[in-house]
């Protein structure tokens, strides 16, 4: 058995998770809702307030103590510097407190390997949507290579800025509240649809409503879905929870004849035990990070890191 | 704590002393609070060492800089030190 604690904190959520051998313990988080105008080192703030907080919940709800922990993974990158920064002092803190192993784990990788593990689909190609992230993700020769992202902003960070541009609210948070919206919508407006090959473009576009901005990424998974020969597709990450959006790579897979997953608001918004999900996988391939490596970084892309743990 | 301004270099330097309970604490502190680079690449140099059971930090440069390092490096000792008073005291290794 090997029990893996997990810290994630990149963005404006602050989570701790630890999972069992595929077995969800116990995964707490607190999001920080922005008002506008904030900074980076508010939501650092923010983190620093809470985190042994959750940490304590995360144990409680788990029902474990610190000895019964394998390894503490962290998310080292790719997010916002500060919040980073106070996370991972935490985790290299609490790893040498109780003499365990260090792991830092790419976010985005977090993101696939708990989509991979909620849903049990076997090797897809990954859509990875969030305020921070988007890219179309396929796994081929230890890397999860990443075939198409956007050139410009995140579609989520595009969603949010439109949101404030029409002063929705950012409570649960923006994306949320652009869907509910949308679905009283009637009007189809046809707005700039800006797909490059494998790639998307969201900055020029900020008028955007939903139909447009989803159209281009179920077009851009479709085309690597076909290059790689795929059959399953997984959306991951916090966009991932837009009905809309899985209502239409819905209907793109079905004319395929290929299979769709996604998960719920618990796993595709950032959450710890994706991180020690994904820090399961590296830890039982012999991976551990040395204190003096452990620096955090704000730009790590996905396919920096060598997948060890599949064929 | 000092400031002082070096007069050969002409920069500012900071020193802290921080006592910790044990030899074995300040330095799970120093390597917790050490990994990380500077936001900044330029104009400021940390150097943090243990001796004891003291952690010492000295940087050097100018005042503006040097304040936003100190509060961040002083928040981050913060809480290394909370989460030390909540999951301490170290295991037997």
């Amino acid at each position: 058995m090997t029990v893996v604690i997990g810290f994630e904190g990149s963005a404006n959520k602050i989570g701790v998770g630890i999972i069992s051998d595929g077995e969800v313990l116990s995964n707490p988080r607190r999001t920080y809702i922005t008002p506008p105008g904030f900074m980076p080192s508010d939501t650092a703030r923010h983190h620093r307030a809470v985190i042994l907080t959750v940490l304590k919940e995360a144990l409680e709800q788990a029902g474990l103590k610190p000895a019964d922990i394998d390894c503490v993974a962290y998310t080292k990158g790719p997010g916002m510097g500060a919040p980073l920064v106070t996370v991972a002092i935490v985790a290299r803190t609490v790893a040498q407190l109780w003499g365990k192993p260090l792991l830092g784990v790419n976010h985005c990788i977090g993101h696939i390997e708990m989509g991979r593990l909620i849903t049990k689909s076997n090797n897809p190609t990954v859509l990875y949507v969030s305020g921070g992230n988007t890219q179309v993700i396929a796994y081929l020769e230890r890397r999860y290579r990443i075939f198409g992202e956007t050139i410009d902003i995140a579609v989520g960070n595009c969603l949010d800025r439109f949101a404030r541009v029409i002063k929705i609210s950012n409570d649960p948070s923006p994306g949320y509240n652009i869907e509910q919206m949308a679905k009283k919508g009637t009007r189809y407006v046809e707005l700039p649809y800006t797909v490059k090959g494998m790639d998307v473009s969201f900055s020029g576009i900020l008028s955007f409503i939903e139909e447009t901005v989803f159209a281009m990424l179920v077009e851009t998974t479709e085309r690597a879905m076909a290059h790689c020969g795929s059959q399953e597709v997984l959306i991951v990450g916090g966009v991932g929870c837009n009905q809309r959006l899985q209502e239409m790579m819905g209907v793109m897979c079905k004319e395929r004849g290929a299979k769709l997953f996604a998960t719920d608001e618990r796993f595709c918004i950032d959450n710890g035990a994706m991180i020690a999900q994904a820090g399961w996988e590296m830890f039982r391939t012999g991976r551990v990070t040395e204190l003096e490596d452990s620096w955090i970084t704000q730009r790590y892309r996905t396919d920096e890191v060598e997948v060890t743990w599949r064929d | 704590m000092a400031t002082e301004t070096n007069p050969e270099t002409g920069k500012l330097e900071f020193f802290l002393d921080v006592p910790f309970p044990s030899s074995r604490e300040a330095t799970i502190a120093l390597r917790s609070l050490s990994p990380d680079r500077e936001p900044r690449r330029g104009g400021i140099s940390k150097q943090l060492s243990v001796s004891g059971s003291t952690l010492s930090v000295w940087s050097a440069d100018e005042a503006r800089i040097l304040r936003v390092s100190v509060n961040s490096f002083l928040d981050h000792l913060s809480l290394v030190v909370e989460t030390m008073e909540d999951f301490g005291p170290p295991v037997d290794l």
